[in-house]
């Protein structure tokens, strides 16, 4: 094949993969924090009685897992201000999706968490006279939330991956700037190894600390 | 005490309670026999509200908690203590955090007003010890006495146990018994759904006999356990004893 690897270009390129890293992972915390926060309300609300709190969070959960994620990057950044009259910069239009998609995983993961807590919990809860709210606060959620680590776990993994998106309107993470740099220097296969280890790097952690979590929770139960 | 009036309860199509009238009077213990599928859980969770009666009356303390809009179910509970078959201890907290979660947040008793009134009542169950022990560290039996104490840590007027020694090895059967034994004899209401005919023989006023979502027969435990007068009591107790 004759092609000669070049050490070079992955040294030089490197402060600016790391940079494209950094906002990649910028992206990914803030989006699943945020996630985290939408994703606990809206899965309370997909196990309420109440039909219309039920109904609301079914719709944002349905219509956010069963769309695209370009699709909806693209209703933000393009079609919410062709609506409002008022341009969203590319970075908070990034920040919104991704936490707003996030959101709705983390609320399924959130809505199966508590269906797991077996319903003698809740019970006992109520027949000491809690409310529906204190023993959800007090004794359904914190078991909750240790059980559902694993998969946050892997909803971080997911986004993580999926945050390559918000390329498409010219921001600068990982992918991107793979991109910028392999047209500049003609070397694609260096470049793209080196951003496909760069996400190796990243989730890896995340995947281990998942599997040992998840054998910790194991042991516990 | 407690008074029911012809309650009804249906599950979708499959009418489970048909028509309970019951009268429980201030320091009675009521045993609640009967086959598997009569209905005796269903009753015991209809007096607390876990689940809600289709039709008829319920009444504690005089006042009507089958009426809604003037009842606070919240209040009712926090006045009825209730023991279930699989404990349901609070896996994630240890058994004084077990016992002062209800009295602290319902009834806003001080923190260390609960934990003395907790370690009063691990001492009346015997588990002083026991703690800071988390649920998955103790026994079933252990477990099952935390959950009374958890129970009795509200003040309830009235204690329900739903089979609490059903899940139990037996060697751990007698010392969740005798602590009902003792509860009993401190004059508490208890209404007792049991299969433990040794228990209801030695410590009930009353036992009722419950079958097809009816109570066939109720009467003081010598009079039941040796001359029953309805066909299915008989049989119901030939099988058992
Ligand atoms: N939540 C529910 N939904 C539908 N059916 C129910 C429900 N709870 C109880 N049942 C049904 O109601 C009937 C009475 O049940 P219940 O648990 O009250 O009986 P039980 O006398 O306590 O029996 P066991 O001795 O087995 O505990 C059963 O046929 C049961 O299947
Ligand atoms: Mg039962």
């Amino acid at each position: 094949m004759g092609y000669v690897w070049s050490w070079q270009v992955i040294v030089q390129s490197f402060p600016m993969l790391l940079a494209g890293a950094g906002l990649t992972i910028r992206l990914t915390c803030i989006a699943v924090s945020m996630g985290i926060l939408i994703g606990t309300f809206f899965g309370i609300g997909r196990v309420a009685k109440n039909a219309l709190i039920f109904s609301l969070s079914s719709i944002y959960v349905n219509f956010i897992r069963g769309t695209p994620l370009l699709v909806q990057l693209y209703l933000v950044y393009f079609g919410i201000p062709a609506l409002i009259g008022i341009p969203i910069p590319p970075l908070l239009a990034a920040y919104i999706t991704m936490s707003v998609n996030s959101g709705a995983y983390v609320a399924e993961i959130v809505r199966a968490g508590i269906q797991s807590i077996s319903r003698g919990q809740m019970e006992a809860a109520r027949s000491l006279g809690m409310t529906y709210g204190q023993a959800m606060l007090h004794v359904i959620l914190p078991q909750t939330f240790k059980r559902i680590i694993p998969p946050l776990g892997n909803e971080f993994i997911a986004l993580l991956k999926d945050s390559s998106i918000v390329s498409v309107i010219a921001l600068e993470e990982l992918v991107r700037k793979g991109y910028l740099i392999s047209g500049r220097t003609f070397r694609s296969f260096e470049i793209w190894t080196a951003v496909a280890f760069m996400f190796l790097f990243m989730t890896l952690p995340i995947t281990q600390l998942v599997n040992y979590t998840e054998r910790k929770l194991k042991k516990g139960d | 005490m407690i008074e029911t009036r012809d309650l009804h309860k249906h599950f979708g199509r499959l009418h489970v309670l048909k028509g309970v009238s019951v009268q429980i009077n201030q320091g009675e213990v009521i045993c609640v026999i009967g086959p598997s599928g009569s209905g005796k859980s269903t009753f015991l969770r209809c007096l607390n509200f876990l689940e809600e009666p289709t039709s008829g009356q319920i009444f504690i303390d005089g006042q009507e908690i089958t009426n809604k809009n003037e009842t606070d179910i919240n209040k009712v509970r926090a006045e009825v203590g209730m023991v279930f078959q699989q404990f349901n201890l609070f896996p994630h907290m240890n058994v004084l955090d077990n016992i002062c979660l209800a009295p602290v947040k319902v009834r806003k008793l001080p923190r260390a007003e609960a934990e003395e009134r907790a370690y009063a009542l691990l001492k009346k169950v015997g588990l002083l010890d026991k703690a800071k022990a988390f649920p998955d560290q103790l026994s079933g039996g252990q477990q099952q006495r935390v959950a009374i104490a958890r129970a009795l840590a509200m003040q309830p007027k009235v204690m329900l146990f739903d089979e609490p020694t059903s899940a139990l090895d037996p060697e751990m059967i007698k010392e969740v018994l005798d602590v009902m034994k003792d509860l009993g004899r401190e004059g508490m209401t208890m209404v007792v759904v049991t299969h433990e005919m040794g228990f209801a023989r030695e410590v009930a006023d009353r036992v009722l006999f419950m079958d097809d979502g009816m109570i066939l027969e109720e009467n003081s435990p010598s009079e039941i356990f040796t001359s029953p007068a309805n066909e299915r009591t008989k049989m119901f107790l030939s099988k058992i004893l």
